[in-house]
This record gives C-alpha cells, structure tokens and sequence, in this order.
C-alpha cells in the first residue's frame, strides 16, 4: 500500500481512528446545536406540527447505525492487518 | 489480496437485501412526505361564560379555508348529543376563521368542568376535531328554552378528505410519522432476540460454537435497536408526555428488558473458557427472550400508561394507526427486521472470520 505513506488523507483513514475521540466530538457538535436552538427559539421542536422531532428520531437512528458500521469496520481492518501478518 | 486463479468477481447481493433496501427507501419516502390531513391547532379564547356568544378564532394545520369559504360549518360538543352549531363561520384565510357560538345558559349535565370539543367540516378538506377546545363556566340558571338549544342541531353529514393522507392527531401533529421508526425498533428488536434464542437452543441440541457466536451477535445488534427504540421513545415523550422519561411501566420495563440484555453482554466477556461461555450464555439468552414477554406485553397492559396499546389507553388502531398508515406501517415494520438481522449477519460474519483466522 504505497497510498498510504504519499496520501495523508488516506493515511488518517486506516490509523485506528479513536471511537472515543469520535464520540466526543458528535457529542460537543450536539450540545452546540440545542444551544444555538434555545438561543433561537425556546419552542422550536414545537413549531411546524413538531415535524423537528422526526427530524431527530431519523437522525438519532441513521447515526447509531453509521457508528455502529465504523466500529465494525475498524473490526474488519484489524483482522485484515492480523491475516498480512501471519 | 485475492488468488490470482480466481478471478475477482464481486458476488451478488441476496433477494431480500435488495427488498430490505427498497421497502426502507418507501418507507423513508412515503414516511417524510405523505401530507397530513388537516386539524386544529388552537382556539382563542379558550375559555367563557355560559348564557353568552362568543366568537372563537381558530388556528387550523394543514387547512385550505379559502377553498369553500362559505361551506365550513362548525359545531361545539359537549357529550354525545349535546351539541351547538355555530351561527356563523367567516374565514379569514386558510389558516385562520372565526366561528361565532351562542352557549346556552343552562348547560345539560352537571360536571365539574365544561369542556367542549370544536368540530369543523368543509367538503373539499374533509372534517378535523379539536377536544377540549373551549371550557366553559356555567351560569345558575334554569330555562327550558335555553335547554332546548342543546339538542337542537345535530352532527351530521361529515365529510371524509379522500386521497393519501395521515391522520391529524391532536398533541402528535406530525410526531405520527414516528410511527414508521421509533416503532419497527421494537419488531426488530424483538425478532432479533428471538433468533439469537433460537440459535442458543441450537447450540443446546448441537454443541457446535458456531451457534453461540451467531446467537451473541443477534443479541448485539438487537440490544442496539432496543436502545434506538428507547432514545426515539425519550425524545418523542418529550414532546407528547412532556418529559423524557416519565416513569411509566412501559419506559421502566423496557428499560430493565434492555439491562437484562446488557448484562446477558458483560456475563460472556466475563467467562474465559469458550465452551463454558456457551454454555453459560445459551441458558441466560433463552431465560432472558421468555423474561421479555411478561415485561414488554403483559405487566405494561395490567397498569395505567401513557403509552398507546397499554392500560388504560386504547391498543394502535382507529386514528392513530388508518389504513393509509398501515400502508406504510407494516412495510415498514419488514424493512427495519430485515435491515436488523442483515446488519446481525455481517456482526456475525466478521465474529466467524476472527473465530477461524
């Protein structure tokens, strides 16, 4: 994989990447986004027949899976790596 | 890196994922898009005297006044038959009319609140209903006439929107749509658990480690669902219960469902020897899926819940799930298991990979 020492962006992606690293970074992005609603608007999940909290319901769903799936692949990388290896 | 003999051809995608990925693209489509029909949102005021005409600002969702502006009626109930048509309904645009009502000032029966459920109907939109749209103080009076005019007019004549639309319900609005993803969590969860306890009694009857890897797996994608299913949950009663959590048996029994099950994942880091781990966890997953039907089906029905389908609240169907929801609801509740146990079989493909490697 000569990619990987040229590239510097393909290198970032087969680092392990910090799941908890990831995590907290979602989880600073999401208190950001509440405040800057309450800021806006007190009721604003309230406004157009609620509709932002299906809004949040899908988003909630379609991100565990996305996380779920980059924890599986980083699964995958390590047993590729483990199978070069030997 | 693959044999050079074999040629590296990408195998095909099975039938039912293709069906999985489509239902769900439906699903997401017909979920987020599909109208509304229209309701009310408010009225002011919300309170008045009895003996008195009041004229009534409505607030309607979804509404198209202007389409027969001079063919709206309106109605006040207060029970079944007691009912006041309004003098006079004069809109103001498609969102906004004024109804004008004369309360009677003897009031039919005695409560100890008076509140009135404002019914509109107009041929092009269909009809919506607001309960407890008004409250009402009642004047001590008695009049016979007055009386009179609580059975005088009678509903009648209600129109049905035709066309593909969800139901307005009053306090949900647009959170029904949840209907089509906080729901099918729980069917995915649930068939999900169910085929983790069937490979663990598969694993009774053949001793073959295959099976317990294949039945934890199941076990880590359903937990997953059944949080997706408890954080959806929260954040729905947030907006309809008013709190994130509210206590009630529903929350509280999923809840020790889904730590029934997490400590089913602790138990078999936990045990070092492979084979007693199987063991160990075969017996616990079964004893676990039987544990969830008192949990989730029957204890929630014994006691009052907010939950729909549970005590004291009446089970998904009429207008909280129609037939037009249903054309979306049970696809739905397809895509999402097949989505489940298609993301279980590749948690347990790779489990396999690392088991033989």
């Amino acid at each position: 994989m000569k990619l990987n020492k040229s590239c510097h962006i393909y290198g970032l992606f087969h680092q392990p990447m910090k799941i908890g690293s990831v995590l907290i970074f979602l989880l600073l992005f999401m208190v950001q986004l509440a405040q800057a609603q309450q800021e806006s608007s007190p009721d604003y999940m309230r406004s157009v027949g609620k509709i932002y909290v299906v809004a949040g319901v899908t988003l909630i769903i379609l991100i565990t899976i996305l996380i779920y799936l980059v924890i599986m692949d980083r699964k995958i990388s390590r047993l590729e790596k483990r199978q070069k290896n030997e | 890196m693959q044999n050079a003999n074999q040629p590296a051809k990408p195998s095909s995608l099975a039938l039912w994922k293709w069906a999985a990925i489509l239902i769900l693209i439906y699903v997401f489509i017909a979920g987020w898009f599909v109208p509304l029909k229209p309701g009310i949102i408010g009225v002011s005021p919300d309170k008045t005297v009895a003996g008195d005409q009041v004229v009534l600002t409505v607030q309607g969702y979804n509404t198209y006044f202007m389409k027969d502006p001079d063919q709206i009626r309106a109605w006040l109930r207060l029970t079944g038959d007691t009912v006041i048509k309004a003098l006079r309904v004069e809109v103001v645009d498609d969102r906004h009319l004024k109804a004008a009502f004369y309360i009677p000032s003897v009031l039919p029966v005695r409560q100890d609140a008076y509140p009135m459920t404002l019914i509109l109907d107009q041929p092009s939109e269909g009809s919506s209903v607001l309960p407890n749209a008004l409250f009402i103080s009642p004047a001590s009076e008695t009049d016979s006439a007055e009386m009179a005019l609580w059975f005088k007019e009678k509903i009648g004549n209600i129109h049905q929107q035709a066309g593909m639309r969800y139901p307005f319900r009053n306090i949900l609005a647009e959170t029904i749509r949840n209907t089509y993803f906080h729901v099918p969590m729980w069917f995915a969860m649930i068939i999900l658990f169910g085929i983790s306890a069937w490979y663990s009694l598969r694993y009774y009857r053949h001793g073959s480690l295959r099976d317990d890897v294949i039945s934890s797996a199941f076990v880590r994608v359903g937990l997953i669902f059944g949080l997706l299913g408890l954080v959806t949950g929260m954040l729905w009663a947030k907006y309809t219960w008013n709190e994130y959590w509210s206590w009630d048996v529903k929350q509280n029994m999923s809840a020790i469902a889904l730590l029934i099950y997490a400590a089913f994942m602790v138990l078999r880091t936990s045990v070092e020897d492979e084979m007693q781990r199987a063991r160990l966890s075969a017996g616990y997953n079964m004893f676990a899926f039987v544990l969830l039907i008192p949990l989730l089906f029957i204890i929630p029905r014994m006691t009052d819940s907010l939950h729909p389908g549970n005590g004291g609240n009446p089970a998904m169907g009429g207008e909280d799930l129609d037939n037009t929801m249903r054309m979306v609801f049970y696809p739905a509740v397809i895509g999402w298991i097949l989505l489940g146990i298609w993301i279980s079989q590749l948690a347990y493909r790779v489990d396999l990979l690392k088991r033989n490697s």
